[in-house]
């Protein structure tokens, strides 16, 4: 069950024809979350910043 | 009850756009569907319900587009809401009489057209009642769509409802299915009254909450 | 009784804290068993007889439409508690969660795509279980614009919640259509009340991913639900203590 499923680097980035499709979904979903808490981290941030200058003491 | 059924079928007379337009698209429609397309009467008898569904769906969509709109709008419905205290009548006679005038219109002429295209004369009952079952479920999906955009335009109003449509196309086209192969119409046709008894009660609620946080 | 429950655990000023100190919990094991579930899956899980290594894409599309559905059913809750209780976080917890909902429904719609190209020879099939995962979409992008579209937001969030309450009868279509109609899709290949399909030295880092990618879906949850409550709250003075 713990055995590796391939020979060599080559063999893991081709997957027998089907890296193309394996490969380029994953790298796509990863991109699509890291940007999504990107997105959510500014946001936070964004918010935080607007509610300290509308509350700074003039 | 019978005062806002009267009234609301005087209002909807004079909106011509309302009542004719839907259905005047769907003989264009379906009229002009096997015209821009070269197809055998074999082929075109095997996917004509399709353009059928799909018109009923578009023509049931654009009948109840700005149903409760011009009621908000001019007033109407905040006074309503003041005499009432509930809009579940008016929603109620609303949907009525919009299915009367012109959800069964429709369903006629899908019939009719229907039975042009290779529907035997027997089964034209059933398709016209599936049809008309099916106007009723898609005018109380609609009206929930337009009261929930109220006056924000019909894009609105496509996207929110035309998901909840799904279950009545696919109770339909297993309806429709059941007619050409001559088995099983009863009970899809039950299921579709029992659907459109409960969906029928249920929603003019459900539509009256809506209206009601417009209005609140 | 409940409702006394329900108020006093729905404050958007305890959610905020008590997420805070959740938050890097959540967001440890979910990167931690994913990076473990999507190796095991990539690596390390032996090829499928019939349809290769492309089938290696299940560790990522079967977490996420699983997720897809599950947030679905998480909004449907939350908007039954804004509309009969009138909690307000509730409201903030749908309109949060939707986003996240669309994004993985969109991930687990395009991973399926790419996978039927080497397993059915298309991207796309119009049968009952693509398209009504394409209605779920369709129905994440009805209740951002309908929230979008009035000024009010307590009416946005009322309209929001009924809309996604009535929305929730879909679910059980999807869920139900590889059941109903002959379909290309396979039937589900795991099921909670057991009897799954699949062998275990793909079952496992399958569950693994799930579970990963659902503590990861919770942290990003956290996140953005926590940027807009503090959007929606920034007048109260809790806001202005936490900031």
């Amino acid at each position: 069950m713990f055995d590796i499923a391939f020979n060599n680097v080559n063999e893991i980035i081709g997957m027998n024809g089907h890296g193309i499709y394996v490969w380029s979904v994953y790298s796509i979903a990863i991109s699509i979350l890291v940007v999504s808490f990107l997105i959510a981290k500014n946001r936070i941030k964004g918010v935080k910043r607007k509610i300290k200058i509308k509350n700074a003491p003039s | 009850m019978f005062r806002l059924i009267k009234i609301e079928s005087s209002k909807l007379f004079y909106k011509l756009k309302s009542w004719l337009g839907p259905m005047l698209i769907m003989i264009l429609v379906l009229t002009a569907f096997p015209l821009s397309i070269d197809i055998s009467q074999f082929d075109l008898e095997k996917f004509y319900f399709s353009i059928i569904v799909v018109s009923l769906l578009m023509t049931s969509f654009l009948a109840t587009e700005g149903m409760f709109e011009e009621d908000f709008e001019d007033g109407s419905l905040e006074q309503e809401y003041l005499v009432e205290q509930d809009f579940y009548k008016v929603v109620l006679s609303k949907i009525f009489v919009y299915v009367c005038f012109i959800g069964v219109p429709i369903a006629f002429i899908g019939a009719i057209f229907s039975f042009a295209n290779g529907v035997a004369i027997g089964n034209f009952i059933n398709v016209f009642v599936s049809l008309s079952l099916s106007n009723l479920l898609l005018f109380n999906l609609f009206a929930f769509g337009n009261a929930l955009s109220i006056n924000k335009g019909a894009m609105l109003g496509v996207l929110t409802t035309l998901p909840l449509a799904l279950p009545v196309i696919i109770l339909l086209g297993t309806a429709i299915r059941s007619i050409q192969y001559g088995n099983g119409f009863l009970e899809i046709i039950s299921l579709m009254i029992g659907m459109g008894f409960l969906i029928s009660a249920i929603m003019p609620l459900i539509i009256s909450t809506t209206l009601k946080t417009h209005i609140d | 009784m409940i409702s006394v429950i329900i108020h006093k655990f729905s404050s958007p000023k305890s959610f905020v804290q008590i997420t805070k100190t959740l938050y890097p919990l959540f967001i440890f094991t979910g990167l931690f068993m994913l990076i473990i579930g999507w190796t095991w899956g990539l690596l390390f899980a032996p090829p499928d007889a019939v349809q290769g290594n492309s089938y290696r894409i299940i560790f990522l599309h079967v977490p996420a439409v699983i997720f897809a559905e599950l947030i679905y059913f998480f909004m449907a809750l939350c908007a039954l508690m804004h509309i009969v209780w009138r909690v307000r976080l509730a409201a903030y917890l749908i309109k949060s969660a939707a986003p996240i909902g669309a994004m993985i429904t969109f991930i687990g719609l395009f991973s399926g795509s790419i996978w039927g190209i080497p397993t059915w020879g298309t991207w796309w099939q119009w049968d009952a279980r693509i398209t009504s995962t394409l209605i779920l979409f369709i129905m994440y992008l009805g209740i951002l614009t309908l929230h979008g579209s009035f000024s009010n937001l307590e009416k946005s969030d009322r309209l929001m919640s009924i809309l996604v309450v009535i929305g929730v009868v879909n679910i059980p279509i999807i869920k139900k259509s590889v059941d109903w109609w002959s379909t290309l899709h396979q039937p589900a290949s795991i099921s909670v009340s057991g009897g799954s399909s699949i062998d275990p030295s793909m079952l496992y880092p399958l569950i693994i991913s799930v579970i990963g990618l659902g503590f990861t879906l919770i942290s990003l949850g956290i996140l953005t639900s926590r940027s807009y409550i503090l959007g929606r709250e920034k007048n109260k003075k809790w806001v202005l203590d936490h900031v």
